[in-house]
């Protein structure tokens, strides 16, 4: 799958600091986690064993499809540091 | 218009423009052109690294008034000189494609582009004009002053607070500071759609082979019928060396359809049709982005004292079904916006509703009058039978009129009449039809 080779495919200067923050206390109750299908680089994931969402903002795209579809306002979003984060070549 | 009035020096600039893509890159050429000082921000460490589009820069009158021999200097792919579509039913496609002599030509109607590389040479074309360019700069809030009036941005890092009478901002889709300034409204998933987008790498004479293209020509191909339930279509575009090819879904669908984005992209890929295209071609890279697609409802006031908002900030962005107007809107809004700062600084008030003439210069230019003419077409653009009953249903009307099977033939007019029975209601076609047909 394309997100599976990611870091391939797309240029990133990562910045250690995440530019996503979610409240986790939210997603427990959460009825269809929007973010863990929508998300066009598969940043979320919903962790059956432990219980809660596992996000990594490496490979996020920044486009604001979480900030989104989250109707129960868990994602606080803002853009990574200037020059971080995606850097697209052509596209 | 005359340049603006060397004036008392309280703010090292004019104006601050927030974002160095199409619309703010044309607002901050337009103004340093005219000899204001211009400061262009963009978060990205080059401008055009954050862009991503479809892509096709249709003829564009903006570029041209803007940068003198524009479709000769600038950095563009193939011209367009055929607009194909197909719809994709179950077990049929059929295709339309559009060509014009006149397409072949120049001035080109349309032309593909990176946007990478495009935004890049833009902006650098406002710094040859004197405009200063800053990356890597995030503009995190806008500056007020007690009479509320926007009076510069904040920004991450040494500079701080950076003050000018104007700021015009083009900081994208989501934009944050036109939101913080009270402007766009809250976001809305059913007025927005994401864009997935891979690039392959086929070859000039491949794609010229497989595209049935000379030269430099290019071409566009839209796919209905290919997303799954999700509203939203799939589009080819080929540049000089490279096939883009992506999918566009309406947010508000994807999220009840609970279907991923990329794995819709890959059955889409998948497709015969597609696959034969690009066979054994390598996937260079893949990229996101959201659109607004609300339409003329959408688009917020556009100004108040000190602040405009230009391009994609201010939703101006629309599609009818067969075109997609974006690059153009954005590049005519940020010319119009510095046109409007320049006559504003030239008297020294940039405060009250000194720019409110933007919104009027606006709804005079075409870019408001085609979002007024195709003002349906986002309701149209929300009938779910457009993308699977309507693709099927003109499927199976051909494959009978194509097919024998030894008896003999019922005329078009029985076999439409009995697919369209069993797709439900006559009335309700009708309606559609006349929704689509009034949306444009
Ligand atoms: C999938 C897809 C397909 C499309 N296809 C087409 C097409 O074929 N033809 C067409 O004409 N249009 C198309 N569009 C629409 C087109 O891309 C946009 O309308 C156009 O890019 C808008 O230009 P803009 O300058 O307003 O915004 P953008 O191009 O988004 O530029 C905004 C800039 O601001 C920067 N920025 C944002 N916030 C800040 C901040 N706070 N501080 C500093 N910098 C900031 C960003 O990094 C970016 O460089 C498509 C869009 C998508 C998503
Ligand atoms: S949609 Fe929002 S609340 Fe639900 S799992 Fe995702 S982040 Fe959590
Ligand atoms: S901004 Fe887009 S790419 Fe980044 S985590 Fe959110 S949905 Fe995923």
């Amino acid at each position: 799958m394309i997100t599976d080779i990611l870091f391939n495919l797309v240029s990133y200067r990562i910045d250690e600091e995440p530019h996503i923050r979610v409240d986790q206390a939210k997603c427990a109750s959460c009825a269809n986690r929007a973010c863990t299908f929508a998300c066009p680089a598969r940043c979320y994931e919903w962790n059956q064993g432990r219980g809660q969402l596992d996000f990594a903002h490496e490979a996020c795209l920044e486009c604001g499809t979480c900030l989104l579809v989250c109707e129960a306002g868990a994602v606080t979003w803002h853009y990574p540091r200037g020059g971080c984060g995606v850097r697209y070549r052509l596209t | 218009m005359k340049a603006p009035e060397p004036r008392a020096r309280s703010a090292p600039f004019d104006a601050v423009v927030v974002g160095a893509g199409p619309a703010g890159a044309s607002a901050a050429l337009c103004m340093a052109q005219r000899g204001a000082s211009v400061l262009l921000l963009e978060r990205g460490a080059t401008a055009g690294s954050k862009s991503m589009f479809g892509g096709m820069l249709p003829y564009c009158p903006a570029a041209e008034r803007l940068v003198p021999g524009f479709w000769d200097e600038a950095p563009w792919e193939r011209h367009v000189v055929r607009r194909s579509l197909s719809l994709i039913g179950e077990g049929t496609s059929t295709t339309m494609s559009f060509e014009a002599d006149s397409f072949d030509s120049p001035p080109y109607a349309g032309v593909t582009v990176f946007r990478p590389l495009f935004d890049r040479w833009l902006a650098e074309q406002a710094c040859k004009a004197g405009a200063t360019l800053l990356t890597g700069v995030v503009a995190r809030e806008l500056l007020k002053d007690q009479a509320d009036r926007v009076v510069g941005v904040v920004v991450d890092g040494p500079q701080g607070q950076i003050r000018a009478p104007v700021v015009i901002a083009c900081d994208g889709v989501l934009s944050f500071l036109a939101e913080q300034a009270g402007l766009r409204r809250a976001f809305n998933t059913s007025q927005m759609a994401l864009g997935v987008k891979a690039l392959f790498h086929v070859g000039e004479r491949e794609i010229n082979r497989r595209f049935d293209l000379v030269r430099r020509q290019g071409t566009t191909w839209e796919f209905l019928g290919v997303t799954e339930g999700v509203r939203g279509g799939g589009f080819l575009y080929t540049q000089l060396e490279t096939v883009s090819a992506g999918l566009v879904l309406h947010l508000d669908s994807l999220q009840s359809r609970g279907l991923a984005p990329y794995e819709i992209l890959e059955r889409f890929l998948a497709r015969p049709l597609v696959a034969g295209l690009l066979r054994g071609a390598r996937l260079v890279e893949y990229s996101a982005h959201l659109l607004p697609e609300g339409g003329v409802q959408m688009v917020p006031r556009l100004s108040r004292a000190g602040l405009m908002i230009a391009g994609d900030a201010a939703a101006l962005c629309y599609t009818n079904g067969l075109i997609q107007e974006g690059m153009n809107l954005a590049m005519t809004s940020g010319l119009l916006a510095g046109e409007t700062a320049l006559e504003a600084l030239g008297t020294n008030d940039t405060g009250g509703d000194s720019l409110a003439s933007y919104d009027d210069r606006l709804k005079e230019s075409f870019v408001l009058r085609d979002m007024a003419t195709y003002g349906r077409a986002p309701e149209m653009m929300r009938n779910e039978r457009l993308y699977s009953v309507y693709p099927t249903l003109v499927g199976q009307i051909l494959q009978r009129m194509y097919a024998s099977d030894g008896n003999p033939r019922p005329s078009v007019r029985a076999i439409a009449r009995q697919e369209l029975k069993g797709q439900g209601s006559l009335p309700r076609l009708a309606r559609d039809l006349w929704e689509g047909v009034r949306a444009i």
